[in-house]
């Protein structure tokens, strides 16, 4: 066990390595820096200093260690664009995009579920069919187009919900919440559907299909012969059985949410810090860039590390492979 | 929008229909800093102009008037300029403000460490005479010299030093990056960096108020069509820029407006003067065409501007003739007339030269630096098909762009220039004389264009006291660059902002956006 934990982890380091090396060999295609920083007035000696301060004059693999070498303190350097430590930054972004995340993924889940389970019972009927069809959309239009329509709808025609922010926030300790105001809560609703979409589809058509798998089963058929209600038999003994694999996607794709959030966020002008990382590619903010990089890795292979291990816990074969290893 | 309660304020709004209101503002920039020393770009200066003040400003026309100086005069034969400082003026933070904090806005802005160096550069002192009196002495008669500042800001000597930001720091940042105290009529209440900026008026300011705003705030938004969404539910009372495919139709909604001018901007093509020979296509390595002004002059030619215009830029921008638009002090309408759409004329010119076959080169193109930039490019490309000559789009964002045409990677390039003097000398100095690194001449000359002419003329404009005179000069300068045809000056840029229809506004050429000249009714 403690072996397949520390050959699992030594895995994970490499995977965030080569990322951060792939991701400093890209920033030099990304653009230059420099003539974002200065003015039109600017001189080549003042370009050559600039570039010198930075350090954006030497080997990509010098920058990259003095990157690591900084960040394995927690220091992640200073953002070209807004002059202030990208930790700062990243730490006033957090909230909004995790928020987001929260409630477009708790929309995902609910919805999808809750769909999934009409569409699967009432399977002949012309709801289901509608739903169906419609959520055919909502895989295949980009969401870009899905965010733009939502707001032309619902801003721009009924003026009923704010085109794009935030809306007002209040301040818990170094967290700010949206969750707290009416302005606030406005501001989600748009942004945490067309997030949510996709994944809820995706959800819905997964518990669909399963549910139908589950309802031919033996066990159903043998519980509608002792009786049980209609309701007892969908919910108590097919739902049940459906979530094993909802529960697993699910997991994976709550890391896609905050990835995905990037084009929610700059439709919305969402201040999380998917708009922030957008903005950093605009001026070719190296160190917002490569920060920003790093934590989706760490997150993802987080994510995939638990994962492992909870199989590895629910897997006894897995045990037995190791074991004879 | 908030209606004061008060015996006054229905007072007021028995006389006029002026109240107080609430005003919301977007543009796709977010100013990096609020140091106004820091750095010197558009978006940054033409925000802080709201709340910082130089010893001028420029009215609506552009025309330069009094700021924190009453006057100024020139001191003996253009030893340099004697200011009178307006008195009683404070900063947002209570402090007043004297010919010290002018001596240490001096310092702090032409400091190695500021981006506005380069404006100081014909200073060669700056002299307290008394509190309410100072001489900023140059190296040569500098007749332009007060209108070369008006975004020189005044800083409190005190609240800088206090704050431990005595010095602009653009890489690491410090107080004055986040806070802001000038002496503008309007001062930064909450400020949160791409987020959202609040102003609210400067009770003690000293200039009469126009605006009826009691609290404005800017928030960056980034993608277009959001924006022109946030216009029409009414989320924001102005945005800028409105994209140009939306002009139409914002046009024919009845709450809102649009607002258009011509910017500074002149749009050009610009060519490799230096090379020997051709960098791209099967051409590359044959001898450079361009470097013949009969072939720059084809180019000229053959380039529809008026087409180009009505449909890429759909009828809001004007053809240019020179480096400047008609707008800046110094235009030459002696040189009025660009040359003529003829391809017959531009395939005879073409022939002269020896290249009646034609021939093909790479033309590098920014995608999201200017307006409908690439748009433009390729339409280019076909114009230029016509007489013969085969040109190779490579177009790419801007921060890509700039360093290309640094490592003179073009054959043909696009370019747009704005004056920062609003004067015709700039463009002259920074694209036409010969680049001169020490003497910080001729920097964003890429073709490496060099003609004598020019720079002894250059150095006369820039310290000729009469007018007629160095009216006389700058024709000159605009006659060799035509005749050379060094650049082939395309089209000013169009300004188009989009307000809410019960918004009035000035929209300055600058693209400067001042929120005391706004009234919401």
């Amino acid at each position: 066990m403690f072996a397949y934990i520390v050959r699992r982890m030594l895995q994970s380091v490499i995977v965030l390595l080569v990322v951060g090396l792939v991701a400093f060999s890209m920033f030099r295609f990304v653009g230059d820096p420099i003539d974002n920083m200065l003015g039109q007035e600017r001189t080549q000696a003042d370009i050559d200093r600039l570039r010198t301060e930075l350090g954006l004059d030497q080997p990509i693999p010098v920058q990259y260690y003095k990157f690591l070498k900084e960040a394995v303190q927690g220091n992640f350097g200073v953002s070209y664009r807004q002059g202030r430590p990208v930790s700062t930054i990243i730490a006033e972004r957090a909230p909004a995009t995790l928020e987001l995340a929260f409630v477009s993924g708790f929309l995902a889940i609910t919805m999808g579920i809750a769909l999934g389970v009409f569409t699967a019972i009432r399977r002949q009927g012309v709801a289901a069919n509608i739903i169906m069809t419609v959520s055919l959309i909502g895989v295949s239009l980009p969401t870009f187009l899905i965010g733009i329509l939502l707001i032309y709808i619902f801003s721009v025609e009924l003026d009923l919900l704010p085109s794009f922010g935030r809306g007002e926030t209040v301040m818990i300790g170094n967290w700010s919440t949206g969750f707290l105001t009416t302005s606030g809560l406005k501001a989600l609703i748009l942004p945490a559907i067309t997030l949510g979409l996709y994944q809820m589809t995706l959800i819905m058509r997964l518990v669909r299909s399963e549910m139908l798998e589950v309802l031919r089963a033996d066990y159903v058929r043998f519980a509608r012969a002792r009786g049980l209600s209609d309701r007892v038999i969908n919910f108590r003994h097919a739902l049940k059985n459906t979530m094993v694999p909802v529960i697993t996607i699910t997991g994976l794709q709550l890391g896609s949410i905050i990835a995905f959030a990037i084009i929610t966020e700059t439709v919305f002008q969402w201040p999380g810090v998917g708009l922030l990382f957008i903005n950093a590619i605009q001026f070719v903010d190296i160190p917002v860039m490569a920060a920003y990089l790093m934590l989706i890795s760490v997150m993802f292979v987080t994510i995939n590390l638990i994962v492992d291990l909870l199989y590895y816990a629910i897997d006894p074969r897995l045990r037995v492979d190791a074991r004879a290893t | 929008m908030i209606l004061r309660n008060s015996a006054i304020g229905i007072a007021m709004l028995a006389t006029t229909s002026v109240q107080a209101a609430d005003f919301k503002w977007a543009s796709t920039t977010d100013p990096q800093t609020m140091d106004p020393h820091a750095v010197n770009s558009a978006p940054v200066l033409g925000f802080l102009n709201n709340v910082y003040e130089g010893l001028v400003r420029r009215d609506k026309d552009m025309s330069v008037q009094p700021a924190l100086a009453v006057s100024w005069e020139p001191i003996g034969e253009g030893d340099g300029w004697r200011f009178k400082l307006r008195e009683g003026v404070t900063f947002h933070d209570g402090s007043t403000f004297d010919a010290q904090d002018v001596l240490f806005s001096y310092q702090r802005a032409s400091g190695e460490a500021a981006d506005t160096r380069s404006w100081f550069a014909p200073v060669s002192e700056v002299i307290v005479v008394d509190d309410y009196t100072v001489d900023i002495m140059t190296t040569a008669p500098n007749p332009l010299f007060p209108s070369s500042i008006a975004n020189w800001m005044i800083m409190d000597q005190g609240w800088t030093e206090a704050n431990d930001a005595a010095v602009p720091d653009k890489e690491a940042g410090n107080f004055a990056t986040i806070n802001a105290n000038g002496t503008g009529a309007f001062k930064v209440t909450e400020r949160e960096p791409g987020l959202k900026t609040v102003l609210e008026p400067h009770e003690g300011w000293w200039g009469d108020v126009e605006h009826n705003i009691t609290r404005a705030e800017f928030n960056p938004i980034q993608n277009p069509a959001t924006a022109v969404a946030a216009l029409l539910s009414g989320d924001v009372d102005m945005i800028n820029p409105v994209p140009i495919q939306d002009v139409a139709r914002l046009q024919e909604d009845g709450d809102v407006e649009v607002i258009q001018g011509i910017e500074a901007r002149v749009i050009m093509l610009g060519f490799d003067h230096e090379a020997e020979t051709l960098k791209y296509t099967d051409d590359a390595g044959k001898p450079n065409p361009f470097r013949d002004p009969r072939v720059r002059k084809a180019v000229a030619q053959a380039v529809n501007v008026d087409a180009i215009l009505a449909t890429i830029m759909r009828g809001n921008a004007e053809a240019a003739s020179q480096l400047v638009s008609p707008a800046m002090s110094g235009y030459s309408s002696a040189h009025a007339e660009r040359p003529a759409f003829d391809v017959e004329a531009a395939k005879a010119l073409l022939a002269e030269a020896g290249y009646a076959d034609g021939f093909s080169f790479g033309l590098k193109c920014p995608n999201d630096r200017y307006l409908n930039d690439e748009a433009v490019c390729q339409a280019v490309v076909s114009m230029l098909a016509q007489i013969g000559i085969t040109a190779e789009l490579d177009a790419m964002p801007v921060r890509n762009y700039w360093p290309e045409l640094r490592e003179d990677n073009y054959d043909m390039y696009l370019l747009g220039w704005s004056p920062g003097t609003f004067d015709a000398e700039h463009p002259v100095r920074f694209l036409v004389a010969t680049p001169n690194e020490e003497k910080k001449l001729g920097s964003w000359n890429f073709g490496g264009f060099s003609n004598a002419r020019v720079d002894e003329l250059l150095p006369a404009i820039q310290s000729e006291l009469d007018q007629t005179k160095r009216q006389a000069m700058l024709d000159e300068v605009t006659q060799i660059i035509q005749d050379e045809q060094v650049y082939v000056p395309m089209y000013v840029q169009p300004l188009v902002w989009g307000t809410r229809s019960n918004i009035e506004l000035t929209q300055r050429p600058d693209n400067f956006f001042l929120l005391r000249w706004v009234t919401v009714n």
